[in-house]
Parts: C-alpha cells; sequence; structure tokens
C-alpha cells in the first residue's frame, strides 16, 4: 500500500489552501514556542545575573527594589544604610568580602556605579586596568566608550522620566574594561564608591532629602573613613550557614538582608504566570486552528467523497482510503507545527536580542524540552483530530459516495 | 485471442468470466416510508468474454445493475455468481480484494485524479496494495497508454476528455482483469470521440478475452456489442436477440 503519490497530487492541488492552513499553524505555534522559550530565557539571564550577589543588604524597604537596583542596576529611590552598617559588615567573621554598590548618576546613557575595584573588576579586565582612585572608571564590555575618555558623571538616572538631572563638577577617566557577563553591568561605568561619596560631598543638598525626584540620596555627612553611607552592600558569605545566619542578624530594624533568590522565585513565579496565560491563549487558538483545520478536511472530504468512493470502487481497502485522507490533514499538521518551531524559536531569538540590547541581560533562547513536548502534543491531537473525520470514509460504501458524485 | 497480451495475461487470469444472476431485487427506501422497486430480476445469465449491453432510460437502474455486478452495492434479495464466487457471500474485504483483482470499472465521467499523471492514474489501482510498482506493470501501463494513444506524462489538466476517457479505459484494463463494466462511457463525449472511445473498449476486451457489460444509451454501441439487454419496469428483457450464441436467459 502506497498512498504517497495519491496524497500529494492531492496537496499539490490544493496548494494555495495548504500553505494558507501551515502559515496559520505555523504562526501559532511560533507564538507559544516564542513565548515559553523566551519566558525560560529571561528567567535563566537574570538568575545567572544575580549569581554574584549572594546577599544583598540594604536599608529597610522593598527588598524587590533592592535587589533591583543592585543586581540589574535599576535606578530607584534607595534609603541609605546606617552610617557604620559598611564597617560593621566587613567585620563579620563569616563575611568574605562585601561591595558597596551605588546606583546614582549617570553619563550617556549610561548607568554609573559606585563599588570597589575588587567587585567591579571581579570578572576580569580586557582592556586597561580596574581603577586605583577617585578619578577613575572602568567601563562594562557594552559600553561604547574608548579607554582615555574624560567624564562628568550626571546626577540621575539614564531613564527618561527622571525630572531633576544636574551634572557633577567632577571628572573620572575611564581606565579600563571588563570582561563581559551578561549582566545589565556590561551596560554601566563602574567608577570607585569613594568619587560617589565625593561628588555628593560637594553637591550635598542639591535635592532635597527625601525627594521623591531623586533615585539615591547619599548622605554623605559622615568625615569618617567607614561611616559613609551607602544605600546597597553586596555580601559574599563565606558558606551557606554563614550566609544565613547574617541574613538573620541583618534583618531587622535598621536594615534588611536578601538573598536575590528570595525576590526573583515570586517574580519568575509572576513570569510563569503570564507565560502560562499567553501560552493558555496561544493553545486556545491552536485548539481553534486545529478545529479549522478539521472542519477544512471535513469540507474537503465533502468534496472528496467522489475520488474516495472511485478510490473504493477501484478496489481500495478502507485503510487505503483512510491513510490518504489522514496523510494529508497529518502532513499539514506536521509542517505547520514544523515550520512554527522553526519560527518560534528565531522570534524567540529575535525578542532575546531585543531585550539584551535594552537590559543587558544577555537573554539566549535556545530551544528546550518544553517546547519539543507542546510541538509533539500538537502534532498528536492534531493528526488525532484529523482521524476522526477521515474515520467517516470507513463507513460509506462506495456505490453510496459515486451516487453523490 | 490471438493478441500476444491475451496469451501473455492469460496465464495469470482465466478467459472472461461468466455470469448469473438469480432472483435479484433491489428497492430503495423513500425516507424510510414506501419502498420502491428499482430493479427485480429472477435470472440473467452472460457467458464468459460475452460482450453485452445494458439499455433502458436514465434512472431505470442500469447503474444499479452494474454496482451490483461489481460488489459496490448488495441486494436486498438473491444472488450474483460470477463463474462461481458469489458475491454477495463475500465479506467487505473480500469484496474490495475481488473487485480489485477482477474488475475494471470505466465510469461516464472518467474519474481521474487530476494530481496525478496519466501513467500514474494507470497504475493508482496498484497503490492500493504495493508499494512500489514493478516493472512489468509499468510496462503494461506504458503499452496500454500507447494503445488508447494518450502520452504517459501527459497532465490530466491539458487532456481532452476524449482523453481523459482513454486513460481511464488503460487504467481499466491494466491488470488484464476478466470483467470489465462500463458506466456510459461515451455519453459525455462528443460522437466521434464516443464511438472511437467504444471501438477502443470492446476491441482491447476482444483482445483479453474479458467479459464487457455496458451500460448506455448508445444505439449504435449497443448495436455493436454481441447482446443488449433493456431495462423496463425494473425487469430486464433482451433489446434486441441479435446472435445465435446469445447465452443470456431472461425471464
Amino acid at each position: 500500500m502506497n498512498p504517497l503519490p495519491l496524497v500529494t497530487a492531492e496537496l499539490r492541488r490544493n496548494a494555495l489552501g495548504c500553505a494558507a492552513i501551515v502559515a496559520l499553524i505555523a504562526l501559532d505555534v511560533a507564538l507559544g514556542v516564542a513565548v515559553t522559550a523566551q519566558e525560560r530565557a529571561l528567567r535563566e539571564a537574570s538568575a545567572r545575573a544575580a549569581d554574584r550577589f549572594d546577599l544583598v543588604v540594604g536599608a529597610p524597604g522593598s527588598p524587590t527594589q533592592l535587589v533591583l537596583t543592585t543586581v540589574y542596576l535599576q535606578p530607584a529611590a534607595l534609603e541609605l544604610l546606617p552610617a557604620g552598617t559598611l564597617a560593621q559588615l566587613a567585620q563579620e567573621p563569616g563575611v568574605a568580602a562585601i561591595a558597596p554598590v551605588a546606583v546614582t548618576d549617570s553619563y550617556r546613557g549610561y548607568t554609573i556605579v559606585g563599588t570597589t575595584a575588587e567587585f567591579a573588576a571581579a570578572g576580569g579586565i580586557t582592556d586597561g586596568r580596574a581603577f586605583a582612585q577617585e578619578h577613575e572608571a572602568i567601563v562594562g564590555s557594552a559600553v561604547q566608550l574608548p579607554l582615555g575618555t574624560m567624564l562628568r558623571p550626571a546626577h540621575g538616572s539614564p531613564a527618561e522620566n527622571m525630572i531633576e538631572t544636574h551634572e557633577h563638577d567632577f571628572v573620572v577617566a575611564v581606565v579600563g574594561r571588563a570582561q563581559a557577563t551578561g549582566t545589565p553591568w556590561d551596560r554601566a561605568i563602574m567608577i570607585p564608591i569613594e568619587a560617589v561619596w565625593a561628588m555628593h560631598d560637594d553637591v550635598h543638598g542639591h535635592g532635597a532629602e527625601g525627594g521623591p525626584s531623586t533615585p539615591a540620596r547619599l548622605d554623605t555627612r559622615s568625615p569618617e573613613r567607614g561611616l559613609e553611607r551607602v544605600p546597597a552592600i553586596v555580601v559574599k558569605p563565606r558558606s551557606m550557614t554563614d550566609a544565613y545566619q547574617l541574613r538573620g542578624k541583618y534583618r531587622g530594624h535598621d536594615t534588611v538582608a536578601v538573598f536575590p533568590a528570595e525576590v526573583l522565585v515570586p517574580l519568575y513565579a509572576l513570569l510563569g504566570d503570564v507565560r502560562e496565560l499567553i501560552a493558555g491563549m496561544a493553545l486556545a487558538f491552536q485548539a481553534l486552528l486545529i478545529a479549522a483545520v478539521v472542519l477544512v478536511i471535513v469540507a474537503a472530504l465533502a468534496a472528496r467523497r467522489q475520488s474516495i468512493g472511485v478510490l473504493r470502487a477501484l478496489g481500495a481497502p478502507p485503510s487505503f482510503v483512510f491513510l490518504t485522507v489522514w496523510l494529508q490533514g497529518a502532513l499539514l499538521i506536521a509542517c505547520g507545527v514544523l515550520a512554527g518551531a522553526v519560527l518560534g524559536w528565531a522570534l524567540a531569538r529575535g525578542i532575546g536580542a531585543w531585550a539584551s540590547a535594552r537590559t543587558g541581560l544577555s537573554i539566549d533562547a535556545a530551544p528546550g524540552a518544553a517546547e519539543a513536548w507542546l510541538l509533539l502534543a500538537l502534532f498528536v491531537g492534531g493528526s488525532l483530530s484529523a482521524t476522526l473525520p477521515s474515520l467517516a470514509t470507513l463507513r460509506v460504501s462506495a456505490d453510496r459516495l459515486l451516487r453523490l458524485a | 485471442m490471438s493478441d500476444p497480451l491475451r496469451s501473455l495475461w492469460g496465464v495469470f487470469y482465466p478467459a472472461g468470466l461468466s455470469l448469473r444472476v438469480v432472483d435479484l431485487r433491489v428497492a430503495y427506501s423513500d425516507r424510510g416510508r414506501v419502498a420502491r422497486t428499482v430493479l427485480d430480476i429472477p435470472a440473467f445469465e452472460v457467458a464468459g468474454a460475452m460482450q453485452v449491453a445494458l439499455c433502458g432510460p436514465s434512472g431505470s437502474g442500469k447503474t444499479t445493475l452494474l454496482n451490483l455486478l461489481a460488489g459496490l452495492q448488495r441486494p436486498q434479495r438473491g444472488t450474483v455468481h460470477w463463474s462461481g464466487v458469489e458475491l454477495t457471500a463475500l465479506g467487505q474485504g473480500a469484496l474490495d480484494r475481488w473487485r480489485r483483482e477482477t474488475v475494471g470499472l470505466v465510469f461516464q465521467q472518467f474519474h481521474l485524479f487530476p494530481g496525478l499523471s496519466a501513467l500514474a492514474n494507470v497504475l493508482l489501482p496498484l497503490r492500493f496494495t504495493q508499494w512500489s510498482i514493478e516493472a512489468r506493470w509499468k510496462r503494461r501501463a506504458l503499452d496500454l497508454l500507447e494503445r488508447v494513444g494518450v502520452s504517459a506524462h501527459a497532465n490530466l489538466q491539458t487532456l481532452s476528455r476524449g482523453e481523459m476517457q482513454r486513460v481511464a479505459v488503460a487504467r481499466a484494463l491494466l491488470r488484464a482483469p476478466p470483467i470489465v463494466l462500463a458506466d456510459e462511457p461515451t455519453a459525455s463525449l462528443d460522437l466521434d470521440t464516443g464511438r472511437l472511445i467504444a471501438g477502443l473498449l470492446c476491441t482491447l476486451c476482444r483482445e483479453s478475452g474479458a467479459t464487457l457489460i455496458v451500460a448506455t444509451h448508445d444505439v449504435a454501441l449497443a448495436d455493436s456489442l454481441d447482446a443488449s439487454y433493456e431495462i423496463v419496469d425494473c425487469r430486464l428483457r433482451p433489446r434486441l436477440a441479435r446472435r445465435a450464441d446469445v447465452e443470456a436467459v431472461v425471464a
């Protein structure tokens, strides 16, 4: 038995209609695949970005905001930690390393982060060297500034909705470029935390304290070294036990300590919910499409009852007729699903590249098992649905089909 | 009977099968109410390799009778025997198989598959059981297409109606079936083309020794065959006894 010549001939005859069905299925599958792949890629990329932020200590407030600002450099008005927290943390036996992080200024759309040379250059320096003094800076791998650039940080964030911007009378020179990390830090200019203190000492009071338009108020009035105030401190604990102890100890009246995962997990849940919602809509749409395909098959069957009758009259076994009809539907669905998979992953990569460019997160949407299962389920569901109308062909006798001609 | 094809294919297929119909009755129910009798044939016989015409006005039951003879339809009563095989006793699978291997069908509307070439159309019935077509069948199909005068690779869309019926005749004769049943094979063709096709069909059947039964309006075609019958009031009766060797008996 070989129904393929007949199947391909029939499909070729209706090439335009078939192409339309395949395109519809492909577009729909692409949407489902892109959403699934993209959500996973975003989740993985954001988790990767949080890797080196074991524990983040900030002033009491929103832990989500603390993590978003510190890890993803999203500007926000963070409260400052009490003076001395930095020094106190440095003394903790369970602490391997600490780094203050202050996101306060910007330059030509790049976020300027005040931190330590060790933290800024943790991934390595590809070009030049790490900063050694207040008037030096290193840039992330994605910052389009040549070494040697002299820049004047502006107070305020790169986001355009910040009303107040103000150029500091403070110049830093770019002396090095950090290794790419695939995180928003690739799009940041990193300066010594001391430079932040120095700048904001100069212009103390330029943003009314507590004013909502000031992204990060740095009250650096404490002149004594070690008592300067910072909005956030990244802590690298010596061990897991230390991590939990530190988290407990610094979770109090004056400070809050969070593992980024504490914030990310609920965010992922939300992201997952959104994914479920979109994927659910895509699935509902897919169900509709498959119903439409089945309808098309039924309609085509009605138009081809004559052909089916002829096949039966010529002695074709019902199984041959069934296969001929079923294969036409199944092939269309298979083509649509495959084309949709390719299109969906391409779409996910495109969105990933776009989102990477905007956030600095290296979002790499790769084919995953979830989509493979989705595709398999679609194909099986679709071709099973195509079976039902085809089964009807088995039940009609040849002379009746011929008579209907 | 001296045709080389006949001797070659006669090895696999016996000469035309003989038909015996007994007490055949078909009635259609009109929306489940009154049954309308379409055919009522107490007895009808056709000897092997005979060429017989079935005449009668439209709707008289010619197609129904052909369907019954081909095993496409089962009668409410009575039996159809082809050289000892009682169709009415065969199961669906066996009946399909018997028809596939024994009967060549020619339709008024050709019923070819437009997506397939002429050759692929002729070979299509073999696809029901074979994955790939053996070379001998391909040769046979090419020979037949040459006989009917249609290019093997012709696209169906470019063929005239006469040419399409030629392809259909080649398809019906591919397996050199011992029975050929044709339902108005010339009715949708112009007069000259119809004559040509009818001549071709008769000649090829004569060569292979097939029993040919043709339902037709075409008086010329009916007259050219060994015998012709007409259906009148559900009954089959001789239209004109033309030859002495007519072995059909009509009650």
